[in-house]
């Protein structure tokens, strides 16, 4: 009798807790002073510094406004944000978020009222275009672009050497061409061509964004795995690529970053914010170059250009979103010497199309040999093909690590890709 | 044989601290190297930790973080101490027939995990904010609050509570004691192990919480050092050396804490077993 009773309160009180909590309240957003935002953003040496100087640019144009910086982990902002907008409580969030493009449509998707448009705050065509699909939802802009993602693949120039290829030999290659090189370099140097970690899948995901191809159809909420020829290509190149004995494997990200910091591995296919991991160990100036990132062989769609992940700006729907989506647009919305000065201070590259024309984008740079990296990368960014990123990137891909574990222990491919496909279909409804 | 035997059980006791201490080992080592060194595995000190300690002082702050966990963690401690140890006392001592169903309940509440509670609790916070500003959403006030005390903690002064000696409790009123008064005379002087044990615990407890102080502080003012080194972490290139500095000093308040008490401690968590 006692345990029915127990049982039963806790009941009560598990009922209690989980029927709170499913309409919003605009009243409880607190009356803030209209002379300050909040962002939140992660990243000091990046995010973080290119907001201060967005607030030094800004203030020629509103001396009056305080822009309040608030540091936050990636993985916090998250947590923060949905336990704030799924409770339905306005108070404490920030005006200005910064957002994870393969998570933005979750966000715009789950919590639509919650974002102020930004589409006449900004020209979205001036922006790179395959931004634009995850920033914004039936038509409307919700998110400001910032920085790119663009891959590119980094090579260390004296290994190339040292296995007969010259720089040149790089140039608009295919994965089967990668791996042909990457058996040359293990042959003379000994080296391994890069590192893998088995529970990411970034550099599929970079493939089969190359072909214009996603982990979820046009829709954004159905699975694209079954029959989805570039994702096949991709985990086929994948598996020749540990055939061929080219990979060291790690399994976080310091052993990553330690991989070419301590030149055990010849490349670094990747995006453009790692550069500040490689220039990091000086001792190697001069010896890295930058290709383009490999194509993928069979796939005539797929082009020399891709994307790994990149953020942008969402300005949240509380007091304040009018002078927020302002800041916005007058720093990273239009100001192209603002993207100049984020290119020599902090190594940002925008999506902003007319900063490629800046100074700052056309410097050389001695440490890739005097290499003008940015006017590249500038340029693979506008190549990198459009997909809609959707609502579940994370957790297909958790479903395809493990598949592609099945996959490497020799399990046939299409049948890997349907069953990933079934658990994919019964995961999200 | 004997000896064979404690061969045997030194091994796997040298085995079992070597796993143990590594980690605590590894963490002090790195503090005093570059970031490249620690990520390539090195375990030799190296002559970096007054740089690093300078990158994350210059970087960060330090010590209004480090006074926001201190805060927070007395507060926790000393109150959730208090309301456990009554609670505790009393369910153990008085006669009612509803103590046992009260008590079971409780229990089962342990069985409700934090995050299933964290978005209502983070509600409630959220209405009171406009009536109360000094309890509402970050407010340090809202991360003492609900973990103030915990279902295990009042379980483990109960237990502990079993074998007190009940005849002294006699003998105080017979001398005229109120009920309080034997509580705060004769109760907590003679427990003193079982508060060491339960103060290492909740202190422990409040010093590294993370998930709620994260959704409940929102401003840079009120962040306490999990949220500090998590922070730390989230660049796209860490420095660990800088890192594993933050985490070697958020770990010297817990660690003293523990040397301290450490004799009560292991008396303590004997008694509440036995």
């Amino acid at each position: 009798m006692k345990k029915y009773l127990a049982l039963f309160l806790v009941s009560i009180l598990l009922l209690a807790a989980c029927s709170s909590g499913s309409k919003t309240e605009e009243a409880s957003g607190d009356s803030k002073d209209t002379n300050e935002i909040t962002v939140w953003a992660w990243d000091p040496n990046f995010n973080i510094k290119a907001l201060e100087m967005a607030k030094e640019a800004y203030k020629a144009e509103d001396s009056e406004l305080n822009v309040k910086i608030v540091e936050n982990a990636q993985a916090d902002i998250i947590q923060k944000l949905n336990t704030s907008l799924s409770s339905g409580t306005t108070k404490g969030l920030p005006n200005i978020v910064l957002i994870e493009d393969y998570r933005a449509q979750s966000f715009l998707q789950a919590y639509p009222d919650m974002f102020y448009e930004l589409t006449d705050s900004f020209k979205a065509e001036e922006f790179a275009d395959y931004k634009i699909a995850p920033t914004s939802l039936d038509g409307k802009n919700y998110g400001l672009p910032f920085d790119t993602g663009v891959t590119g693949l980094y090579f260390r120039t004296d290994y190339l050497e040292e296995a007969g290829y010259k720089v040149e030999d790089l140039k608009d290659m295919d994965w089967n061409k990668y791996i042909e090189i990457g058996k040359k370099v293990k042959e003379t140097t000994g080296k391994h061509m890069l590192t893998l970690d088995p529970k990411d899948l970034g550099l599929i995901r970079t493939m089969i964004q190359s072909a214009g191809s996603w982990y979820l159809k046009e829709d954004g909420v159905t699975p694209n795995l079954a029959g989805n020829e570039a994702l096949k290509e991709a985990f086929e190149t994948y598996k020749a690529i540990l055939d061929a004995d080219l990979v060291k494997p790690v399994s976080d990200w310091s052993q990553f970053v330690a991989g070419f910091n301590s030149g055990d591995v010849a490349t670094v296919p990747s995006g453009n914010w790692i550069t500040a991991s490689i220039k990091a160990e000086e001792s190697q100036s001069g010896k890295w170059t930058v290709a383009a990132q490999p194509r993928l062989s069979n796939n005539p769609d797929s082009v020399n250009a891709s994307n790994l992940g990149g953020s942008s700006w969402y300005v949240l729907n509380v007091p304040g979103k009018e002078k927020a989506a302002e800041f916005l647009g007058k720093t990273f919305g239009s100001n192209v010497d603002f993207y100049q000065e984020l290119n020599t201070e902090i190594g940002a590259i925008g999506t902003y199309k007319p900063a490629a024309e800046g100074e700052a984008y056309k410097a050389a740079d001695e440490f890739f040999g005097g290499q003008k990296v940015i006017t590249d990368f500038a340029a693979m960014t506008e190549k990198i093909p459009q997909v809609n990123y959707g609502l579940h990137t994370y957790a297909i891909e958790d479903i395809l690590a493990v598949e592609m574990q099945n996959y490497l222990k020799g399990k046939d491919i299409d049948k890997v890709l349907e069953d990933a496909q079934a658990q994919a279909e019964a995961q999200i409804k | 044989m004997s000896k064979v035997n404690s061969i045997i059980s030194y091994t796997v006791l040298v085995i079992a601290s070597i796993v143990s201490i590594f980690p605590f080992l590894w963490m002090i080592v790195s503090s005093t190297n570059r970031s490249a060194d620690v990520t390539q595995g090195r375990l030799l000190p190296g002559s970096h930790f007054f740089d690093n300690l300078r990158n994350l002082l210059d970087t960060v702050d330090l010590v209004p973080a480090l006074m926001n966990s201190a805060k927070i963690s007395i507060f926790t401690t000393v109150l959730a101490l208090l309301i456990a140890s009554l609670a505790g006392y009393g369910f153990e001592i008085f006669q009612s027939k509803a103590k046992d169903i009260v008590f079971n309940i409780l229990l089962l509440s342990m069985m409700i995990p934090f995050a299933a509670l964290m978005v209502p609790l983070f509600r409630m916070f959220g209405k009171i904010s406009p009536v109360a500003p000094f309890l509402g959403i970050d407010t340090l006030t809202a991360v003492v609050l609900p973990t103030v005390t915990t279902a295990f903690l009042i379980f483990f002064f109960r237990q502990s509570t079993k074998m007190f000696p009940k005849d002294i409790l006699e003998a105080g009123r017979i001398d005229g004691l109120n009920e309080l008064g034997i509580f705060f005379r004769i109760y907590v002087p003679t427990m003193k192990t079982t508060y060491a044990a339960g103060a290492i615990i909740t202190f422990m407890a409040s010093w590294n919480s993370y998930l709620w102080p994260l959704v409940v502080l929102q401003s840079p003012e009120n962040q306490t050092i999990p949220l500090l080194i998590s922070n730390l972490g989230s660049s796209y290139s860490p420095d660990f050396g800088v890192i594993m500095t933050a985490i070697v000093i958020a770990t010297l308040p817990s660690a003293l804490i523990f040397f301290i008490m450490q004799k009560h401690f292991v008396a303590g968590m004997m008694g509440s077993v036995k």
